[in-house]
């Protein structure tokens, strides 16, 4: 990101001056209070919005000059997961993680295998015919991420992924986090949670105002 | 592509599941709506064949004066022919239209008992290409010392046709209404099918899928919706027009009404096209202010 700024509508300007470069199959915590911009860093990248300054370049494409049309072919090398999940109740586990290998136009036989082996990797397998409601916060968060790399992103970008869940099971989820990042995949992490992030001992960006903090190489993470 | 298909197919039955209550309304009120068009349908249609049944028999009938001799009949007939409009001019002699009309009375013998001398004229019929050229052809040839009177049914043909014309605008101005209102109807009922499915569409957006990906279920949904609605109208439809239709020639034989199956297959068509049309153009209408490039 190069002097990236995002004014809403609402004239908040939720980011200033962002200059900020992650390299390829970095591990980065993304840290700050509510309403710091944390978000809206995400979003940026996976052009949910576009910046109202500065560029975002994504793998060498620069986003403001990305046609909307190839816009899907981005989110394609792109996963995300929320905070609340996002999954579809009216599916079971499979499903949902088979759902975005088929909107992406996959085989079925390809989709079988490559959901059976995700779910494999992370430990819900044999729950795959189970309604995600009747899964606890952390496999609800699993099937969520094992959803967005189940496509090989380049990228996986999560926005509070252990906001809801106990310090043991958010543990569990970072664990995860670290293994996808080590098969190469970027991965972005927003998170206020200050644990999680001395433990890692990973890369901290720091967001406070809209404006970047500090950013530190195995820092630790400090309000 | 056929994969596609069938996911997209599935996700519309997912989604008319979903909201069955608001489905079963729509496919009601589009039955509904198409019925009435389709009743319109086959009364314009039918007011059609009356019209061009009454402008087939329409002919400007020319009486010819006693007094008119061989020569003057025929330049008259040659000036008919070669004026604009005419297809065809038929000669009819005094003796031609006595036996004309005594084999029309023959089961009345005793009305023409008393006639010795046959009192009727020699005419012309004459036929036109045009409904629209008898009143010009009238007037010319009524500028002809020995043409007694020309006939062509006037004014009372006239504002029959008038009404009639009326009555099929009217039905067709009803049937563009109601079109309009279905496709409204349509328009809301995808809406409400798009925000009820927002977290799928959400999903398929971070994901990755394209905007028409996201889009081809609904359409399909719409298109589904019509195809029920148009099959079901144009089933009543040919039913009822069958069943009713049968009364009424018998009650009133001397309408020409269409009993075939070919304007029930006419109409069937059309309200098809019509239901899926509805569908298909209220879906995309509905889902063109949805972007799924921004979330």
């Amino acid at each position: 990101m190069f002097h990236v700024f995002k004014v809403f509508p609402n004239k908040i300007h939720a980011l200033s001056d962002i200059n900020i470069h992650i390299k390829k199959g970095e591990f980065v915590f993304l840290v700050g209070p509510t309403g710091a911009g944390k978000t809206t860093f995400l979003k940026l990248i996976y052009r949910g919005i576009l910046p109202t300054k500065g560029q975002v370049i994504v793998d060498g494409v620069n986003l403001a000059r990305l046609k909307k049309s190839l816009v899907p072919y981005l989110r394609r090398e792109i996963g995300v997961v929320f905070q609340d999940f996002k999954l579809l109740y009216d599916r079971n586990v499979f499903e949902n993680v088979a759902f975005s290998l088929r909107v992406v136009g996959n085989k079925n036989s390809v989709i079988k295998q490559k959901v059976n082996e995700i779910l494999n990797i992370i430990g819900l397998f044999h729950k795959r015919n189970t309604n995600p409601h009747l899964l606890s916060g952390g496999e609800q968060q699993k099937l969520c991420i094992a959803r967005a790399v189940v496509t090989h992103p380049l990228i996986l970008i999560t926005d509070e992924p252990t906001g809801n869940l106990d310090p043991e099971t958010s543990w569990d989820i970072m664990q995860l986090l670290f293994k996808i990042n080590i098969w190469g995949t970027t991965v972005i992490v927003a998170s206020h949670d200050k644990l999680i992030g001395d433990k890692a001992q990973k890369r901290v960006i720091r967001i406070e105002g809209g404006k970047v903090a500090s950013d530190t190489k195995k820092g630790i993470y400090s309000l | 592509m056929l994969r596609n298909l069938l996911f997209f197919i599935k996700e519309a039955f997912l989604s008319t599941k979903k909201n069955g209550i608001m489905s079963f309304a729509t496919i009601v009120s589009l039955i509904a709506t198409l019925l009435i068009v389709g009743l319109f349908l086959i009364i314009s249609l039918n007011i059609d064949n009356i019209l061009s049944d009454i402008e087939s028999q329409l002919v400007a009938i020319v009486y010819l004066s006693d007094s008119a001799t061989e020569e003057e009949v025929n330049e008259i007939i040659q000036n008919a022919i070669e004026t604009e409009g005419v297809k065809e001019v038929k000669y009819i002699s005094k003796e031609d239209a006595f036996q004309k009309l005594k084999s029309d009375l023959s089961e009345h013998e005793e009305i023409l008992a008393g006639i010795t001398e046959n009192p009727l004229p020699a005419s012309l019929e004459i036929t036109v290409t045009d409904t629209a050229y008898l009143e010009e052809i009238s007037f010319n040839l009524n500028q002809f010392e020995k043409i007694d009177e020309v006939n062509y049914g006037g004014q009372l043909t006239k504002n029959l046709l008038l009404i009639l014309n009326l009555v099929r605008r009217s039905g067709l101005a009803i049937i563009y209404i109601l079109v309009f209102i279905s496709i409204l109807l349509m328009v809301s009922v995808i809406k409400i099918s798009v925000h009820s499915r927002y977290e799928e569409i959400e999903i398929m957006a971070l994901v990755g899928a394209t905007s028409w990906f996201i889009r081809w279920p609904f359409i399909i949904e719409g298109f589904l919706k019509g195809l029920l609605s148009s099959l079901a109208a144009s089933f009543i439809v040919s039913r009822g027009y069958l069943y009713y239709m049968e009364k009424i020639k018998l009650s009133i034989p001397f309408i020409n009404i269409i009993l075939d199956n070919q304007i029930l297959l006419r109409v069937s068509v059309i309200l098809i096209l019509l239901g899926v049309f509805i569908g298909i153009f209220g879906s995309i209408i509905s889902l063109r202010k949805i972007s799924f490039g921004e979330l």
